[in-house]
C-alpha cells in the first residue's frame, strides 16, 4: 500500500486549517481589537525505504496571532478607547474568571461601573460616579479617568510574556495560558487613546491571496490522491 | 515498478508540504540494479546478460533557494542565502530555515513547534516580549533599540530531513553573505508546475512497467500451454 496517499492526505487537512483559519479572520476584519491567526506549516516524519527517505506528509502549526496593531478609528464615544502599544485590559467575566482583551468599546452599565461591551467589569473595578454624562468623562493615555477634573479611576494595562500563547475564547477575549506566562501589570505597555477603537489587524488583500493559494495548494494534494489511487489501480490490473 | 512507487510517494510528500515554509523539495534519480550474466552450465557458453530492474539509487533535498514571501511579522524571518537556523531539540540540535517564529510561555524565541532557537553561542534567546523586536540582516536581535543576542547560523554537510522542518547533518561556519530578513518567510521549494509533470510521466512509467509484467506473463502462459498440448 503506497503511503503516499496519506502523505497527500494529510497536505490536503494542513490545508484546510489554514482555509479555516483565513475564513476566520476574514470574517472577524470588523471586529474591535481583533488579531489576525497565524498558521504555520512542518513536514512530518520521514521513513527509509530502500535506501530513499520518504516523507509522511504535512501538518498545520499553531504560531499564535498576529500582534501587528490594527489601525485607529475615531468612534466619537468618550468611552471607548483604544491601546496603542501592546499591552491588553484585563476583565473579569461574568463566571468570575480573568481574562485579557483589546476591545476597549466600553459602556457603563446600570450601576455607573465601566463594563466591555459584553457586560464584563474591569480588573481592578472602575465605578464612576452616579449621574457622569458621557461627555463629561476624560482619559489620559495614562489610563487615568477624569470626570469633570476630578480623578475617577484608572485604567490599568497589563502584559504576558508571549502574546501568541493566549487562547481565544471568543467576545474579543484571551485567557493566559502556561504557553502565554502570567499576566503582569505594565504602564509602559501601551498609551490609551480615547474616543478611538482599534480596528482588527486582518488585512484583506492578503487573506484573500492567501485564501486562493491555500486553495490550490489543497487541490495539488488532492490531485495527488487521485494519482496514488491510480496507481493502485494499474497494479490491480496486472492480472486481468 | 517499485522505483516509481517510491518516487510517486515523495511527490505525494512534496504536494502535501507545498506550502511548508523553508520546505525543500525531493528529488531522486534512478539507477538499473547490476546485470547478471547468465552462462550455460553443461557448455559454459554465454547466454546474455540479464537486467535486474531499476530502484531510487539516489535521493536527496533540492537546497536551492525558494521565493521569499512578504507577511509583515517582525518575527516572520527569511534566510537569503544558504545556511540554517539552530534549533534546540530533546535529541540535540537540529537546523531549520523555516522562520516563521514565536515566543514561548518563559519569553524565549522558538519555532511554531515550541522549540527553542539558539544564538550564536549556542544558547536560548530571551526577548520577553514581541513589541519592538527587530531582527537585522545579520542576524542580530534588539529589543527595544537594546541589543540581546545574535541568531546562530550555520552550513549543514548532507542535510538529512527529520520531519517538523528541522534537518539533521554536520554543522558547519556561518555562511558568508546569507541575509535574515524579518517580516518574510521562504517559501516552500516545492514547484508544483514541476511536481504535477513528474508525476504523470511516473505514473505513465509505471503504466508501461505494468505492461511490461503482463506481457512477460503472457508469454510464460503461452509456453505452458504449449507445453501441455505437445504433452
Amino acid at each position: 500500500m503506497p503511503i503516499g496517499i496519506y502523505a497527500a492526505a494529510s497536505g490536503m487537512a494542513a490545508q484546510q486549517v489554514k482555509l479555516d483559519a483565513i475564513a476566520n479572520d476574514l470574517a472577524n476584519t470588523g471586529t474591535a481589537g481583533y488579531k489576525g491567526v497565524r498558521v504555520g506549516f512542518a513536514d512530518l516524519v520521514y521513513t527509509e525505504r530502500g535506501g530513499v527517505q520518504i516523507g509522511s506528509g504535512a501538518t498545520a502549526v499553531d504560531a499564535g496571532r498576529s500582534m501587528r496593531q490594527g489601525t485607529m478609528t475615531p468612534s466619537g464615544d468618550p468611552l471607548s478607547v483604544a491601546i496603542d502599544g501592546r499591552g491588553y485590559f484585563q476583565v473579569r467575566q461574568a463566571d468570575g474568571t480573568a481574562a485579557l482583551t483589546r476591545d476597549g468599546s466600553f459602556r457603563l452599565d446600570a450601576k455607573g461601573e465601566l463594563v466591555t461591551a459584553t457586560g464584563a467589569r474591569m480588573v481592578p473595578p472602575v465605578t464612576l460616579p452616579a449621574g457622569t454624562a458621557q461627555e463629561d468623562v476624560a482619559i489620559g493615555p495614562d489610563g487615568t479617568i477624569t470626570v469633570k477634573g476630578a480623578a475617577a479611576g484608572k485604567l490599568a494595562l497589563v502584559e504576558v510574556p508571549a502574546p501568541e500563547g493566549l487562547r481565544a475564547l471568543g467576545d474579543n477575549l484571551f485567557a493566559v495560558t502556561t504557553a502565554s506566562g502570567a499576566a503582569k501589570p505594565a504602564a509602559a505597555a501601551g498609551e490609551i487613546r480615547q474616543g478611538m477603537l482599534e480596528g482588527s489587524n486582518v488585512d484583506v488583500a492578503t487573506s484573500m491571496v492567501e485564501l486562493m493559494a491555500a486553495q490550490r495548494s489543497f487541490e495539488l494534494a488532492s490531485r495527488a490522491i487521485r494519482t496514488q489511487d491510480q496507481l493502485m489501480e494499474i497494479a490491480n490490473g496486472i492480472r486481468s | 515498478m517499485l522505483a516509481e512507487l517510491a518516487r510517486q510517494d515523495q511527490i505525494a510528500n512534496d504536494l502535501a508540504n507545498g506550502s511548508t515554509p523553508g520546505y525543500k523539495a525531493d528529488r531522486s534519480a534512478q539507477g538499473s540494479f547490476g546485470e547478471m550474466l547468465l552462462v550455460n552450465r553443461a557448455t559454459g557458453a554465454e547466454v546474455g546478460p540479464l537486467g535486474m530492474g531499476a530502484a531510487v539509487t539516489t535521493a536527496r533535498a533540492d537546497m536551492s533557494q525558494a521565493a521569499l514571501r512578504e507577511t509583515g511579522e517582525p518575527l516572520d524571518l527569511a534566510l537569503e542565502g544558504p545556511g540554517f537556523l539552530t534549533v534546540q531539540t530533546p535529541s540535540g540540535a537540529r537546523y531549520t530555515r523555516d522562520g516563521q517564529l514565536m515566543l514561548d510561555g518563559q519569553g524565549r524565541l522558538a519555532t511554531d513547534s515550541g522549540l527553542p532557537v539558539l544564538d550564536d553561542k549556542g544558547g536560548t534567546i530571551r526577548l520577553g516580549t514581541t513589541a519592538d523586536v527587530t531582527v537585522s540582516a545579520d542576524g542580530r536581535i534588539t529589543v527595544g533599540g537594546r541589543a540581546v543576542a545574535r541568531l546562530g547560523l550555520v552550513t549543514l554537510t548532507d542535510p538529512v530531513k527529520q520531519g517538523d522542518s528541522l534537518f539533521a547533518g554536520t554543522a558547519g561556519a556561518r555562511p558568508d553573505g546569507t541575509a535574515i530578513r524579518s517580516g518574510f518567510l521562504e517559501g516552500s521549494g516545492v514547484d508544483a508546475a514541476r511536481a504535477m509533470v513528474d508525476m504523470m510521466t511516473s505514473l505513465r512509467a509505471f503504466e508501461a512497467q505494468q505492461r511490461v509484467v503482463r506481457a512477460i506473463d503472457e508469454t510464460l502462459q503461452k509456453g505452458i500451454s504449449a507445453g501441455s498440448v505437445s504433452g
